[in-house]
């Protein structure tokens, strides 16, 4: 039986990866991070779950043992932050040119320094171009259904890719909400059991992996890869279908749009600050603008045609950045979505915005202003050059 | 099993013609331990001598003929980790078996080897010691012996230089562990090593682990018809002891009645040929106090 529960975004995680039944686990703890890792080892001390769990010395261990475990056949899971995600570069970049389907939850959290252990997906963004898929989700329903989804995603035949699902460290993992718990048969329905063809090291089939390969062969895999990262495009969409006729709940796909329809400005968002700007939009409207939202959920294959169609015609956009594309003088996302529109050909003004960075607050207030900016840019064109900072008073 | 069955009552598995030095020692290693461990291995192979000649291979060609890969160079042990609890959860015994140089080993994958260790990864790890960065040009590591000329040691024309530090005692440290089954080995006592892999092969509760001493020809300077004289030399001066740790327990497969000097081993290898009487009276003492030292634990 499906069953409601009140949940932090951690336990969700934990959760939506124990319904999708992992062979093996490892994992090393990092706030905000953590308590995924005690959950998962209480799961399995209770007998809820028979996964084989690792509790590694690092996370290059605990990215190292998954790539193994993968190679060897079993599905995997594992989750980190910030710090322990840079540690673990070098197998993560190998995991998904190995075309491992390994999921890790990245609880997002500022890199250092200075010193800082709170929210922000500048960890995850800055390796955006490692090869694996990388999914940003609001809230923590999304996080449990997007566990789930991910390995569906990943195994796909036309995929065979890694994947991360993002959330924001504390305004997530530290969250409670209301979170819904499919049953575990719905799941097994929804997940077959995971049986590689592409690479195994098996003694009953010997095979040799990674030999040394030359330019042109390894040309041919970087081909096959980028070619599997735009098939993912169709596969997130046709997985949220899926889940949705399932398990009764769709998160959008590749992006999810807010009163978008009739919108003559739109701001962009990512991850758990959209509910505050949805807020804002509404707001908004209420007083006449005709203010749409476009929270961006897929950035690894980043859906541009899809992007450019939300915000093609419309008068002026703005981008909310949690994080910062250093040499830009803007947020990474302000320069993928305009990448989009150039490429797709929609010549509208856009605004550069940056908040929220080492965990402060994105609130209400700071998306009013933005929208009024927004709407001044549609009016009297926009200095893109010069990001809009949205501070808090000290 | 006798050394002399080995050719004619196992399988030859890595490939004839890989492209090893002349009179490598690493190579007849690596061969000797795969016909002892049999078909029903995984082996992982990091960047290296036994990489760089082949033996995952190159391109759409293998140098083995059982699974192989190349772990990263800093983390042999829990890739293999990984794939270990995979066929221990589905039931399926299988050897999962890392062949490392001694970068990938006392250097770069220190602590994924340490921690596996401790966590009791069932997997056989085998370091070749070939002291340095051989494949890459003869650069130091830390287990390359004090004084040693490498590349990245170098020697001025006065016959300055040299390494400053002394080899890290790898074995001891992973006897340390407290794993189920530690040994050295060398190529020029094979049949002490196939004694010493196929008790590797029967720890079932926990990681073996292997040290091999295998003087380079190349990176070294020794000459390709010494390479196991060399060898030999290292166990018969104590400079490179053969011993086992099984659960704790020291013995001595080896104990010389009258070591050589050292200096016997050291007179044939050029990278030593700087040194003076003084650097050799040293790693003579260092020797003795370290033999002293194994000697008091195999007596406990």
């Amino acid at each position: 039986m499906s069953r409601v529960d009140v949940l932090n975004g951690n336990q969700a995680a934990a959760i939506g990866a124990s319904l999708a039944r992992p062979g093996v686990i490892a994992a090393y703890p990092i706030t905000p991070q953590t308590p995924i890792v005690e959950y998962l080892t209480q799961f399995k001390v209770d007998g809820k779950i028979d996964s084989a769990m690792s509790e590694v010395e690092s996370e290059l261990s605990a990215m190292s043992v998954l790539t193994g475990a993968s190679l060897a056949g079993s599905r995997t899971f594992t989750a980190t932050s910030s710090q322990g995600l840079a540690l673990m570069y070098e197998p993560y970049f190998r995991a998904s040119t190995l075309r491992l389907p390994i999921v890790m939850a990245i609880v997002n959290r500022e890199m250092i320094s200075p010193q800082t252990l709170w929210g922000g997906p500048q960890d995850s963004l800055t390796i955006r171009d490692a090869g694996w898929i990388q999914i940003y989700v609001e809230d923590n329903q999304e996080i449990l259904d997007m566990m789930i989804q991910a390995y569906k995603i990943a195994e796909d035949k036309n995929v065979l890719l890694p994947i991360n699902i993002c959330y924001d460290g504390f305004y997530l993992s530290h969250m409670s909400e209301r979170v819904e718990i499919p049953a575990q048969e719905l799941v097994d329905k929804f997940l077959p059991e995971y049986e590689p063809e592409h690479i195994k090291l098996d003694p009953k089939k010997p095979m040799a992996v990674d030999p040394l390969t030359s330019g042109y062969l390894l040309m041919e895999y970087r081909y096959r890869h980028l070619a599997a990262q735009q098939e993912a495009l169709k596969v997130i969409e046709e997985v949220d279908k899926e889940y949705a006729d399932l398990i009764g709940r769709s998160h959008g796909g590749l992006v999810e749009e807010y009163r978008c329809e009739d919108a003559d400005c739109v701001v962009v968002t990512m991850g758990s600050m959209s509910g505050a700007a949805k807020e804002a939009v509404d707001i908004k409207r209420e007083e006449g603008y005709k203010i749409g939202l476009l929270r961006l959920r897929v950035v690894r294959p980043f859906p541009s045609k899809r992007i450019s169609e939300v915000l093609k015609g419309k008068n002026c956009f703005g981008v909310v950045d949690r994080n910062v594309s250093f040499g830009w003088n803007t947020g990474i996302l302000y320069q993928e979505v305009n990448s989009a529109m150039y490429r797709h050909g929609g010549d509208v003004p856009s605004v550069p915005f940056i908040g929220g960075l080492g965990g402060e607050d994105v609130k209400i207030e700071h998306f009013l202003h933005a929208i009024e900016k927004i709407y001044e840019g549609a009016a009297d064109g926009v200095d893109c050059e010069q990001t809009i900072w949205l501070t808090n008073e000290r | 099993m006798k050394a002399i069955d080995l050719v004619s009552k196992t399988e030859e598995l890595i490939s004839p013609g890989i492209s090893a030095c002349v009179g490598c020692n690493v190579e007849l290693s690596l061969r000797v331990v795969m016909r002892v461990l049999g078909p029903n291995t995984i082996l992982a192979v990091p960047p290296g001598c036994m990489g760089g000649v082949g033996v995952v291979g190159w391109d759409m060609k293998s140098g083995a003929k059982v699974p192989v890969f190349f772990p990263l160079l800093d983390n042999p042990a829990s890739m293999l980790a990984g794939i270990k609890l995979h066929y221990d959860r589905l039931g399926e015994d299988v050897n999962v078996v890392a062949f490392a140089g001694d970068g990938a080993t006392v250097d770069a994958g220190f602590q994924c080897l340490s921690g596996a260790a401790e966590r009791g990864d069932k997997i056989i790890y085998i370091c070749y010691d070939n002291e340095g960065y051989m494949n890459t040009g003869y650069q130091r590591s830390g287990s390359t012996t004090k004084g040693a000329w490498t590349s990245t040691t170098p020697v001025n024309k006065e016959g300055i230089g040299g390494k400053m530090q002394n080899k890290k005692d790898f074995p001891m440290i992973m006897a340390m562990h407290d794993i189920p089954y530690m040994a050295t080995a060398n190529p020029a006592y094979v049949q002490d090593m196939v004694n010493k892999i196929e008790k590797a092969k029967q720890v079932d509760n926990g990681l073996a682990y292997i040290h091999i001493f295998n003087p380079c020809i190349t990176g070294w300077g020794v000459k390709s018809e010494e390479s196991i004289e060399v060898a030999r030399l290292a166990v018969q001066s104590n400079f490179a002891p053969l011993y086992e740790v099984e659960n704790g327990n020291f013995k001595l497969n080896m104990n010389p009645r009258n070591p050589k000097p050292v200096k016997e081993y050291l007179q044939k290898i050029k990278k030593f040929s700087h040194l003076t009487d003084e650097d050799i009276e040293e790693l003579q003492a260092d020797t003795d106090k370290k033999w002293n030292r194994l000697v008091n634990l195999a007596s406990l």
